[in-house]
């Protein structure tokens, strides 16, 4: 795979364990890059930084919590295009309402199979 | 040497004397008929010790040290010679001739001054610590293939600490059972 | 289960979130019956959610459940549903500490059928706890008048406290701050702490400004009861508008619902007898609470304080520390290596400049200098503030203090003095034990402490201070203190020592008794006090650490326990000793003086040989005899005099060869058991000498047969 179609992913989780996991299952697909983040802030200041493929965000986080960066994602025409998964504990129907509506792809409630998700990166990665 | 370099020589820890008898010493592998499976050879560190050769498998030698100073340990078991610094890490030397039965007590050894030109420490690597043990003087390595190994004669000797023996161009070799060495 | 590095980490942030937790929860357990700070609850709220999470991705069912509950009643309290009171703050309590056993046992790899019971009955107390009112009907936010926008992204707790602002009556504001990418973290940080004395910040929204990739803009949701101006002073460029579509505060009634606190739950105290080993401290008989913990968690005798991962988490700035002296050695490596070149080329036999010489000595030095630096360095990492292991223990003191119905309060100070973290983690099991004992026999009762005309709350004092290359660890309290002649009678009953030597002792050397083996013995300690073990495991442990204690008491004024300690195991101060010609290194906080003694001074009790200093007498005992060596004949001996009080021994060596600081290298695992000797260190020459266990010694030679031979 040349440098060109590397997917960078980004992805958003205050748990340092969680993260890693993630992380790890993610950097092992073919082409994809994956980028972290430890909250909100840090996101949004990697964010201009790269050109992503795609976001996966926790919600509950310090500083900025998810609902707010998918906001501010979904409202600016650099990322707006870009799909975004939530991973997030709040599994009810109205906190998944609120993350669809706001303009999230994916809404995962942990716990999760980790190659669920590896499998669903790769869905919407060759989608686009 | 130039003095200098022999003053640099104390200081610095050398690499030739870990891996130089493995280098010059190896011998060729002998031109084996071709079997039906052909088996790869093992490798073994071949020693001696009162005038036997013994051998270890190349695998759990760490490294093989000149002989230098040695610290007494105080209420250790009888079969353990002393304390030895190998850069930093404190490891016990043992005597391995007492088990073996090849020599009577333990040698009281200080510093090289009290043992041969040849002797060398072995040390090797263990699960329960890695420890040195004192050899009359290195041979080399020898591949001696496993399915050729011979279990040890009974000769009415209580050698629990032997392994089996291996035999290569006339020469015999015994394969020292580290845990057994050591206990 | 995941797999095992996986569940390490998971282990190493469990552990963290716990401990924030327990910090979070020990400030709100303080502050009982004052209104909590909204940040704190949803800091503890965030600690039991990501714990929830976190368990569930690794397996860890179990412990994501009781995380769950915790995590629901804690929301409930967030939203206002239910009300902090004693009930649930002892409750969070508990559940915090079963979540710590949970979560040891999975760091152990064992199970916990043993916890089960426990852990369910803290789950059904949680989810009563949780139960609260529900919200009102007919949203205030829509009186105001709240952009929906807005609102969108708000999550139920941001609503929560917005509608706590708007029951407030206090004006509702939008401040719009730009910030420049690279720093706007700072930046919003400083403006928040500017506005927190102001009132609230509820939420914080970022926003892209068009045509402007280099800076981002926040809006922030404000309530706050002080007028436009102040707010604006506070601003420093940042824009005010309301947030609301009315002008001004907003007028609403809150809705009518029960009241936000409840009565404390009343406490029945269950008198019970005291231990025997109380009697000591003159204040007679204690009555202790049964704990009103109904849990089923007690501190079993192996649990520990001990953090379950061997991290250290380390300053980046001291890393780069040690970066920096590396790169400076590999510097001074490739100008040895020149010089070596051009000694090979200029060949043997003939002499060098003097230049060259010069120039090699100079290397060398600066080679030293660097390998110092890089040492001291690496000792740097290893420290870590003794705070780590302070909170925990004032976790557990106010448990325990609350459990045994007196009135008492903890003080710590010093956690910021930073030790060697071997050190830090083995003094936890001491220190708690200590606390115990002044808690158990120290303080008296209420009633007890007024007879005496002293304030009916009683002080208990855990302080650290750090002395040169020492740390000076004080554990006191204002209890009843220690009754002399009782210790006396007490010695003799138990055989510790005779009535004639106790009449002979001073006060210290009196106190110290309490220090010998079988002093205390396992049948009077008292549950409390724990571990059923006396004061000598305490001063063993502090030996293993090169520590000493030594303790002063005063009747009525109470207890003071002093806990000397090296900066660091690593590197410690030795007195280098020859014994037939073998060189030992003797740990000199274990040295309590040195003398010389003629062989003809000697005399024997029982065919033990003794020796007098100042009026003393003491064992005199022949290192090389104790080691076996080959004795050399002569006339007069040093004698090293090490230990305490009344164990004091006299150790006798050939010559003393002087002091030199030492790293103390463990023996390979073979030789571990070699009893007397906890390691090795390397002299200038490269030779392995040996370093005594002092401690290990004196308890060998306490034992009669050792004695003996």
């Amino acid at each position: 795979m040349g440098i060109l179609s590397t997917h960078k992913v980004l992805i958003v989780e205050d748990s340092r364990a969680t993260r890693e996991l993630l992380a790890a299952a993610l950097s092992g697909l073919d082409g994809v890059e994956v980028h972290t983040a430890v909250s909100g802030f840090e996101a949004l200041k990697v964010l201009p930084r790269h050109r992503f493929a795609l976001i996966i965000t926790d919600i509950n986080m310090p500083d900025i919590n998810g609902l707010e960066l998918i906001n501010f994602v979904k409202k600016n025409p650099h990322y707006k295009e870009t799909p975004l998964f939530v991973v997030t504990t709040e599994g009810r129907p109205q906190d998944r309402d609120r993350g669809l509506q706001l303009g999230a792809s994916e809404y995962v409630v942990k716990p999760f199979e980790v190659a669920d998700v590896s499998a669903l990166v790769r869905r919407y990665l060759k989608l686009r | 040497m130039s003095r200098f370099a022999e003053l640099l020589d104390c200081f610095f820890y050398r690499p030739d004397e870990e891996v130089g008898p493995f280098l010059e010493l190896a011998p060729e592998v002998e031109g084996v008929p071709e079997s039906v499976v052909a088996e790869v050879p093992e490798e073994f560190l071949a020693f001696e010790l009162a005038g036997e050769t013994y051998a270890v498998p190349i695998a759990v030698v760490r490294e093989i040290q000149k002989v230098g100073d040695v610290t007494e340990v105080p209420r250790a078991a009888p079969n353990v010679i002393g304390l030895i610094n190998v850069r930093g890490e404190m490891l016990p030397l043992y005597d391995v001739k007492v088990r073996l039965e090849l020599a009577g007590q333990p040698p009281v050894v200080r510093t090289k001054k009290d043992v041969g030109r040849g002797a060398r420490v072995v040390l090797l690597r263990d699960p329960e610590g890695d420890a040195g043990i004192l050899v009359d003087r290195v041979q080399g390595v020898v591949k001696l293939a496993l399915s050729r190994l011979e279990s040890a004669p009974n000769l009415g000797l209580e050698r629990d600490a032997v392994a089996g023996i291996g035999r290569k161009d006339g020469r015999l070799f015994i394969l020292l059972d580290l845990e057994q060495a050591l206990s | 289960m995941a797999p095992p590095r996986a569940l390490e980490e998971f282990v190493t942030e469990a552990n963290e979130i716990l401990e924030t937790l327990s910090r979070e929860l020990f400030v709100l357990d303080q502050q009982r019956g004052k209104e909590p700070d909204p940040d704190r609850l949803n800091a503890v709220f965030r600690g039991a959610h990501s714990l929830k999470g976190l368990a569930a991705m690794f397996g860890v069912d179990r412990l994501s459940r009781l995380a769950h509950r915790a995590e629901d009643a804690l929301d409930a309290l967030r939203l206002g549903k239910v009300p902090l009171d004693d009930r649930m703050i002892d409750t969070l309590i508990e559940t915090l500490d079963m979540l710590q056993a949970m979560l040891a046992r999975v760091s152990a790899g064992t199970s916990a059928p043993d916890l089960e019971v426990g852990a369910d009955h803290l789950q059904d107390r949680l989810a009563e706890l949780a139960k609260g009112r529900s919200l009102p009907a007919g949203d205030l936010l829509e009186q105001v008048g709240i952009d929906p926008q807005i609102r969108a992204v708000f999550t139920e707790y941001e609503e929560h406290r917005l509608r706590e602002n708007v029951k407030k009556g206090v004006g509702l504001w939008k401040v719009r701050a730009v910030f420049g990418l690279d720093d706007f973290d700072t930046k919003l940080a400083a403006l928040n702490a500017r506005l927190k004395p102001l009132g609230e910040v509820v939420s914080t929204l970022p926003s892209s400004r068009p045509g402007d990739e280099a800076s981002i803009a926040f809006d922030l949701v404000f309530g706050s009861g002080q007028s436009k101006s102040a707010i604006e002073a506070a601003l420093d460029g940042a824009t005010l508008s309301t947030l609301t579509t009315r002008e001004g505060p907003v007028e609403v009634t809150p809705p009518p619902g029960p009241a936000l606190s409840l009565p404390p739950q009343p406490r029945s105290p269950v008198p019970r007898p005291a231990p025997r080993w109380d009697d000591v401290s003159g204040s007679g008989l204690t009555p202790l609470a049964e704990p009103t913990s109904t849990s089923g968690l007690r501190l079993s005798p192996e649990s520990s304080l001990r953090s379950l991962t061997q991290t250290v988490r380390v300053d980046i700035g001291r890393l780069d520390a040690l970066m920096n002296s590396i790169g400076e050695l590999l510097l001074i490596r490739s100008n040895i290596n020149r010089l070596a070149e051009s000694a090979r080329q200029v060949g043997s036999g003939v002499a060098l400049p003097k230049l060259w010489g010069q120039e090699l000595q100079r290397e060398a030095r600066a080679l030293e200098r660097k390998l110092d630096e890089l040492q001291k360095g690496v000792l740097d990492v290893r420290m870590v503030p003794l705070g780590q292991v302070f909170d925990k223990l004032t976790r557990l003191m106010r448990r325990l203090v609350r459990e045994s119905g007196k009135d008492v309060d903890f003080a710590v100070s010093g956690g910021d003095v930073e030790l060697d973290k071997l050190i830090v983690e083995e003094l936890s099991d001491p220190l708690m034990h200590l606390l115990r004992n002044a808690l158990d026999h120290g303080i008296e009762p209420p009633e007890v402490r007024r007879l005496h005309h002293k304030p009916s709350r009683g002080t208990i004092r855990l302080k650290a201070r750090e002395q040169g290359n020492q740390v000076q660890l004080e554990v006191g309290d204002d209890g009843g203190g220690m009754d002399e002649s009782r210790i006396r009678q007490v010695a003799v009953e138990r055989g510790v020592a005779t009535e004639e030597q106790t009449r002979e002792m001073d006060r210290r050397d009196l106190l110290n008794l309490v220090f010998l083996p079988g002093f205390s013995t396992r049948e009077d300690v008292s549950e409390l006090s724990g571990r059923g073990v006396g004061l000598d495991v305490v001063k063993t442990n502090l030996a293993r650490l090169s520590g000493l204690i030594d303790i002063d008491s005063r009747r009525g004024d109470g207890t003071t326990f002093t806990l000397t300690l090296p900066l660091t195991l690593a590197i410690i101060r030795a007195l280098m000793v020859s014994v037939s010609g073998r060189t030992y290194a003797v740990p000199l906080s274990a040295v309590m003086e040195i003398a010389s003694v003629r062989h003809a001074d000697l005399q024997t009790i029982e065919r033990r040989e003794v020796f007098e200093v100042r009026g003393q007498t003491l064992p005199f005992v022949r290192l090389a005899r104790v080691f076996r060596l080959p004795e050399v004949e002569r006339e007069r001996s040093f004698v090293v005099l090490v230990g305490l009080a009344q164990q004091r021994i006299g150790l006798a060596v050939d010559e003393l060869i002087g002091q030199e600081d030492i790293v103390t290298k463990p023996l390979s695992g073979r030789l571990r058991a070699i009893p007397g000797v906890s390691g090795a260190t390397e002299l200038g020459d490269r030779r392995a000498v040996l370093v005594l266990d002092i401690g290990a010694l004196m308890e060998e030679l306490s034992r009669p047969q050792a004695a003996a031979s």
